[in-house]
């Protein structure tokens, strides 16, 4: 019974650090540690970018296995901050249960940035990549306000609950035809200079080197997944510009 | 001065994304100029060097160490400067361009950007792997001396 408790505490803390964007090493080493300080025979723990299975066996020689399916990720590196000083400060002073859970449903609470300074960072980067890529400050200013408004699009999208793939069209048809538009009445001359520094909002990047990172340390599966996954990220997105240059080259002039 | 806007786009693009990835405080400043130091590393290499993946990789092991070393002043995992500061560094033009090219079935030039992004990404991975495996064994080594100094003085 207490065995079966803390496997459920570790696959929580597992669970939140892989869904705020650690990478599947150290979310393995992490509950492997826990697990070990409470005195268990054996621990097992395979994890890969959508799934977590631990098997632990304790003193008593009772085997128990649990496993979690994560479906989404949300980069959250504060909240990650505060779950890796929860698994060091279990490993150093082993509290109780009661406290780890209270600990784990504090940080769970914790909260994002409000959405307008989100919405405001989204502008931010938006302006920049398109400075960044060699666009003139009044592309700017136009990828500048095309960004503010993808939050609320990405906002909205989100609580629909739609498809991610999908989503990524949308997402990106509204960037590129709101470009087209724009440089259309004036307001930007480049809507490839426009439309590449909304794009670094949504491309998986970071998700694409994260891959290579993955397969480097051992984590060949993982590394794949997320591989695949950003590929198809990707193409979604300029699926979304390929429409978006389709409709506007036959009703703008 | 294109390189003043694009040092300064750098910074305000890492210091954009700590903002959607939640850094908070004072390690958003840190986490900011990682993308600053990044960047400024590729473009003081484009001095002496052709352009192209292997900066990406002098670069990604300078933010790297950038990364390990606030860590460990901040008390925090890597990630929270080392995703930052890798921001200007990303091959997510590059990974558009492709996709791009192969929905319009440009095959000749899909091949080559392709490869570009791929060798990019492994590039920053393996500056990413070098750093951490560097730091990790002289971690190791440091807690052998000491385990053993600590022994002799017992005796």
């Amino acid at each position: 019974m207490e065995t079966e408790k803390l496997l459920g505490l570790a696959l929580d803390i597992g669970e939140e650090m892989l869904i705020s964007g650690a990478e599947v090493g150290r979310v393995e080493d992490s509950m492997r540690r826990i697990l070990s300080t409470y005195a268990m025979q054996r621990v097992d723990v395979f994890t890969i970018t959508s799934s977590i299975v631990v098997t632990v066996t304790d003193a008593d020689g009772n085997t128990l296995t649990q496993t979690r399916r994560i479906r989404q990720y949300e980069t959250d590196l504060d909240k990650l901050h505060a779950l890796n000083d929860l698994s060091r400060r279990i490993c150093a002073q082993r509290p109780s249960f009661a406290e780890i859970k209270g600990a784990i449903a504090e940080i769970v609470k914790s909260k994002p940035y409000p959405v307008p300074v989100q919405a405001l960072a989204f502008a931010v980067i938006a302006g920049s990549f398109t400075l960044f890529f060699g666009g003139t400050f009044l592309d700017a200013a136009a990828s500048a306000l095309i960004g503010l408004l993808l939050k609320f699009v990405v906002l909205l999208l989100g609580r629909t609950g739609v498809n991610r793939v999908f989503a990524n069209v949308i997402h990106s048809l509204f960037v590129s035809a709101l470009a087209f538009l724009c440089t259309a009445v004036g307001f930007g001359a480049h809507p490839d200079s426009i439309i590449i520094g909304n794009i670094m909002l949504l491309i998986p990047g970071i998700g694409m080197t994260n891959a290579i990172r993955d397969v480097i340390s051992g984590d060949i599966i993982a590394g794949i997944l997320r591989f695949c996954e950003a590929v198809v990220i990707a193409l979604a997105i300029a699926a979304g510009y390929s429409i978006a240059a389709l409709l506007c080259g036959r009703w703008l002039p | 001065m294109t390189y003043a806007v694009q040092l300064i786009t750098a910074f305000l693009g890492s210091l954009g994304f700590s903002v959607l990835f939640n850094v908070r405080r004072t390690k958003l400043l840190i986490a900011g100029f990682g993308g600053l130091l990044s960047w400024g590393v590729y473009l003081l290499l484009t001095l002496w060097l052709p352009e192209g993946p292997m900066l990406c990789f002098y670069a990604s092991v300078c933010v790297s160490v950038y990364a390990e070393v606030f860590a460990r002043v901040k008390k925090t995992p890597t990630t929270s400067f080392l995703v930052p500061g890798m921001i200007p560094l990303i091959p997510g033009g590059a990974l558009y361009n492709t996709m791009q090219y192969a929905i319009a079935g440009n095959w000749e030039a899909f091949f080559p950007t392709a490869a570009y992004t791929l060798r990019v990404a492994l590039a920053l991975a393996a500056g990413i792997i070098l750093v951490s495996s560097v730091m990790r064994m002289f971690a190791a080594v440091f807690h052998a001396l000491r385990r053993t100094r600590a022994n002799s003085s017992e005796k």
